[in-house]
């Protein structure tokens, strides 16, 4: 019965502490789509490889969301034209560099500073990584079929012949034309925010009770002992960060629960992984991503954060 | 009805996270569970959610269909207002480790009669000598935390950010004899700072004059 009573109290803890962090990352993200992203600047995102990447992560910090706002945000960056490099460094770095994210990470850890710095950095490590091996794919093999014809319709002659097109004036009715950067009503806004903090609360509503179950009945010893061992550490918390599929807005705060029996490499990884790939992620790329590239990503994301984990693990232990 | 009650759901399940946020403010239910630098935070986003909530519903109906996670979700927050957190600190603490981190520097150093149980724990930690406080007087509160190894001490939770980062910290008491009491047991704990020795080597334990159950505090958790 007191084991109830103590699960009952940190799930009420881990709950009402993360559920304002959630609240903020809606209503921004809402905010950013009131501002409507769209129009001819995203062409004139840079295109070189390192740079596209990086203007696309740095687009975090003026359109902060979490992993599941900036997917729809990402799809409207390609369906506008956006350099490929810049919309996939927004869409697997932006979700963890921007001020909701490093502002909820410094509330859960701040007698940990070096975690301030290693989460973005990390997280851009990761984009840049995926962003170059996704870009060995031709667009063709990436990008979702309906949202690879509207970028073609937004993308300049010289780029895109009339015959890949495939609609328009040759082939196929065309679908319809990326939606013009009109300003959507405030109270439409609103009715989306609303609707997705109540979806995202209910995963996070998950995330707490798997987390308070876990750290109130796994035994300590297990525990040390999964958590104390350099790579099976990271690699449990990679599974966790998959299965928990919280926001990264409010991930820190289930990290947690776990960070005094873990590795400092595991507790990173935790905090890069999951706002990249997790079970809720891999339905939402799909608006954006073909299965083979949504595979790539995950393959790609796991190698990469088990690297870092292991590196942050010799240099900290 | 079916259709009025689908209407209704979105600013019902706001409104009922807003009301947990905000009375989990207002109750003191956060003093149990969040550091108090947050509880601001929670009771603001209590009033958005309710403003919110407030807005969807004079927006008109809007659902057809029955939407079960919201409806769950609704649910789940009735059920968190109506069960307050009653957690065992005792339970809570064996799980964890005792690491104080670099939390052990002391700014300043208190009178001994006015040091709480915290104070004491980081001073014996930073610097460890028990003949140096050997005879000073010590009035000090906490829970009865047992110890998988020995009698139980007298113990506290410190919390940076919520109940699930709990670090539990404990001194030693001579207990009297055949009066310990049940765990979780909140005592407010009058005697004076002794040397004991333990496997060959000394440590500070507690001497109790007087000891006395009391309630649980208002704000039981520590920065």
């Amino acid at each position: 019965m007191n084991r109830l009573a103590t699960i009952w109290a940190i799930f009420q803890g881990l709950l009402l502490e993360a559920l304002p962090f959630l609240l903020i990352g809606v209503l921004i993200a809402g905010l950013a789509r009131w501002l409507a992203p769209g129009g001819r600047w995203l062409q004139r995102l840079p295109r070189q490889p390192l740079l596209a990447p990086l203007s696309g992560a740095a687009l975090g910090f003026a359109l902060p969301a979490c992993e599941c706002g900036n997917v729809p945000v990402a799809r409207r960056l390609l369906a506008g034209g956006a350099p490929l490099g810049s919309a996939l460094g927004f869409l697997f770095a932006a979700p963890v560099l921007n001020p909701i994210v490093l502002a909820s990470t410094w509330a859960a850890f701040p007698d940990q500073p070096w975690l301030l710095a290693a989460r973005p950095l990390a997280a851009l490590v990761v984009a840049l990584a995926l962003s170059a091996l996704l870009q060995q794919l031709p667009e063709g093999a990436l990008l979702e079929p309906a949202l690879l014809e509207e970028r073609r319709l937004s993308q300049p002659l010289e780029q895109v012949g009339l015959l890949e097109r495939r609609s328009g004036l040759v082939g196929s009715v065309a679908p319809m034309p990326p939606p013009a950067a009109e300003r959507p009503h405030l109270a439409s806004v609103l009715d989306h925010s609303s609707r997705e903090f109540l979806d995202l609360a209910g995963l996070l509503v998950l995330g707490c009770a798997i987390a308070a179950v876990v750290q109130t009945l796994l035994p300590r010893t297990w525990l040390l002992a999964v958590g104390g061992a350099p790579t099976l550490s990271v690699l449990s918390l990679m599974l966790m960060a998959v299965v928990v599929s919280v926001c990264s807005s409010v991930d820190a705060f289930l990290a947690l629960g776990f960070a005094a029996q873990i590795t400092p490499g595991a507790l990173l990884a935790f905090l890069v992984l999951g706002p990249v790939v997790d079970l809720k992620l891999l339905g939402l790329f799909g608006v954006v991503l073909r299965p083979r590239a949504i595979a790539l990503t995950a393959a790609g994301a796991c190698v990469v954060v088990l690297l870092i984990g292991q590196w942050v693990n010799l240099w900290l232990l | 009805m079916g259709e009025s009650l689908a209407a209704l759901i979105r600013p019902l399940a706001l409104a009922l996270w807003g009301a947990v946020l905000l009375w989990s403010t207002l109750s003191g239910r956060l003093d149990l569970l969040l550091r108090g630098v947050f509880h601001p935070l929670v009771g603001l986003s209590g009033v958005a959610l309710l403003a919110l909530a407030l807005h969807q519903l004079l927006r008109g109906r809007q659902e057809r269909h029955w939407n079960r996670g919201w409806a769950l979700s609704a649910l789940l927050a009735i059920a968190v207002l109506a069960l307050p957190p009653n957690p065992s600190f005792s339970d809570l603490a064996a799980n964890r480790n005792s690491d104080l981190g670099d939390a052990v520097e002391l700014d300043f150093l208190l009178p001994p009669s006015q040091r709480s149980l915290t104070d004491w724990v980081r001073l014996l930690r930073s610097q460890p000598d028990p003949a140096l406080y050997a005879g000073d007087p010590v009035r000090i509160s906490g829970f009865v935390l047992t110890q998988p190894d020995g009698p139980p001490q007298l113990g506290r939770l410190l919390v940076r950010c919520c109940l699930a980062d709990a670090t539990p910290i404990g001194l030693p008491l001579r207990w009297p004899s055949g009066a310990i009491p049940p765990a979780d047991q909140w005592l407010a704990v009058e005697g004076t700072m002794g040397v004991e020795t333990i496997a060959g080597q000394p440590r500070s334990v507690v001497l109790p004059k007087r000891i006395r159950p009391i309630p649980r505090p208002a704000r039981p958790l520590e920065p």
